[in-house]
């Protein structure tokens, strides 16, 4: 993965919402902190060009989000905090045929792959339920699933777990933890980062601090003091 | 009472080709509004309730379910008939009314809406050439569904939210919340497919042979 923000402003209504912000991530495990209105969601937003900079570029694997954000896409998944705006379908299998749209696949072929998923995030018993009724962290898993259904290259997640109980976001973050491919992570739950492979912290739109999990929570957590 | 309801089954209702079901509903419709016979509607109204409860083993429950919120609905027509032509007219249209209800229950609950949005992109697919995108139209239809009761969650949490503040029941007052997150729900949420490659679904199409 490699995924460049060279130089990036992002205003609405003439108000900077990020400033300058020019980082290149690598790693496998990235997470973002900061305070509510920091920028966090915005700084998650650009990476699959859900939002343009208003100045600087991003770079995804070479491709630009602002001239092929279909592409960029298409190689970036996108977990909301809310499931119930993710989930369109109105039962769960349904929900993740849905991103195996674009493949034209036969219907068996779709049921398979849809099966499968299901299996390994452990909601095959789920299948023909009522998105609409299942619990908060099973809604999650289910959004989880439909966006791995794609096969993105990399994973972002905003807050994925902030409408989740302990139990449920211990899950739900395992989950996150085993999949097999990048994964940036905007958090509320610091304790989460633990096994990050590096830390963002943004405040007032600049990234304040850029480094390992440990040194990124003192940082944090100092700057509350 | 419609709304993306299937309930999973093995029953051979459940396993009959969706395009038969929506045919013979059809021509259920049809028939219906062409019968005069009050007998033949009784018995109509017989089978589709013992089809409806036994062979597609959704129970006397859910049929009751099903006809509960309609009640109110086939008394005031009956009333009315009655006032207006005579019993029999309010026969007629009675038990025409709760066959149709409970067969396109029917076939809602022993339908999956993947099969039926797929029925339906065939059928739309043959006035394509009229330019009318199937696949869209399939979706959007289903979307709505979804929404439906997502909606009524909405109105179900700022009724809660006014109520605990002793607002009591005022529609007027609920409007503007109701819509504000309607509209922020809509925003999420296309914002959402967007993220899950909506813009992505016609292209294969495009390049397909
Ligand atoms: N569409 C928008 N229009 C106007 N202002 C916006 C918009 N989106 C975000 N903002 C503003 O930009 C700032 C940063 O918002 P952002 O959502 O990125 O913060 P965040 O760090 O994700 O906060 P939170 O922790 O609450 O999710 C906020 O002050 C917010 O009000
Ligand atoms: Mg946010």
């Amino acid at each position: 993965m490699n995924i460049a923000l060279d130089h990036v402003t992002v205003r609405f209504q003439d108000r900077p919402v990020l400033t300058n912000v020019s980082v290149t991530l690598t790693e496998n495990r990235i997470g973002v902190i900061g305070d509510n209105g920091s920028g966090k969601s915005t700084f998650a937003r650009l990476l699959n060009g859900l939002l343009i900079p208003d100045t600087g570029a991003v770079l995804v694997n070479g491709v630009s989000t602002k001239t092929d954000g279909k592409e960029v896409r298409r190689q970036v998944g996108f977990l909301f905090q809310n499931p119930d705006n993710q989930i369109v379908m109105p039962t769960v299998a349904e929900d993740l045929a849905l991103g195996l749209k674009p493949q034209r696949l036969e219907s068996e072929d779709r049921d398979q792959k849809v099966a499968k998923m299901l299996e390994r995030f452990g909601l095959s018993h789920l299948a023909d339920r009522s998105a609409h009724l299942l619990s908060g962290g099973e809604k999650q898993l289910v959004a989880l699933a439909g966006v791995m259904i794609a096969e993105p290259d990399i994973v972002v997640c905003d807050e994925p777990t902030t409408l989740l109980d302990q139990r449920n976001a211990a899950i739900v973050m395992s989950v996150i933890g085993s999949l097999p491919c990048p994964v940036i992570t905007v958090t509320h739950h610091v304790e989460q980062l633990a096994g990050f492979d590096r830390v963002l912290v943004l405040a007032d739109g600049k990234v304040v601090f850029d480094g390992n999990p440990k040194t990124a929570l003192s940082f944090y957590k100092d700057s509350l003091a | 009472m419609i709304a993306g309801l299937y309930v999973p089954g093995e029953s051979p209702l459940h396993r009959l080709d969706v395009g038969v079901k929506l045919l013979v509903l059809m021509a259920l419709g049809i028939g219906l509004i062409l019968t005069k016979s009050v007998l033949l509607l009784i018995l109509v109204v017989a089978v589709t309730g013992l089809l409806f409860a036994f062979a597609a083993e959704l129970g006397l429950m859910r049929l009751w379910q099903t006809t509960r919120p309609l009640l109110i609905w086939f008394v005031f027509i009956a009333v009315a008939q009655i006032l207006v032509a005579n019993a029999e007219t309010a026969g007629l249209i009675v038990l025409r009314l709760a066959v149709l209800v409970w067969a396109a229950a029917l076939v809602t609950y022993t339908t999956r809406l993947s099969d039926m949005m797929e029925c339906l992109i065939r059928i739309i697919g043959w006035l394509s050439p009229l330019g009318v995108p199937p696949h869209r139209v399939a979706f959007m239809i289903a979307l709505t569904i979804r929404l439906i009761p997502a909606l009524s969650d909405v109105v179900q949490d700022v009724r809660d939210a006014q109520r605990a503040r002793g607002i009591e029941n005022s529609i007027i007052a609920s409007v503007v919340p109701v819509l504000t997150r309607v509209f922020q729900q809509a925003d999420a949420m296309s914002e959402a497919l967007e993220a899950r490659g909506y813009e992505r679904w016609d292209d294969q199409r495009n390049n397909a042979p």
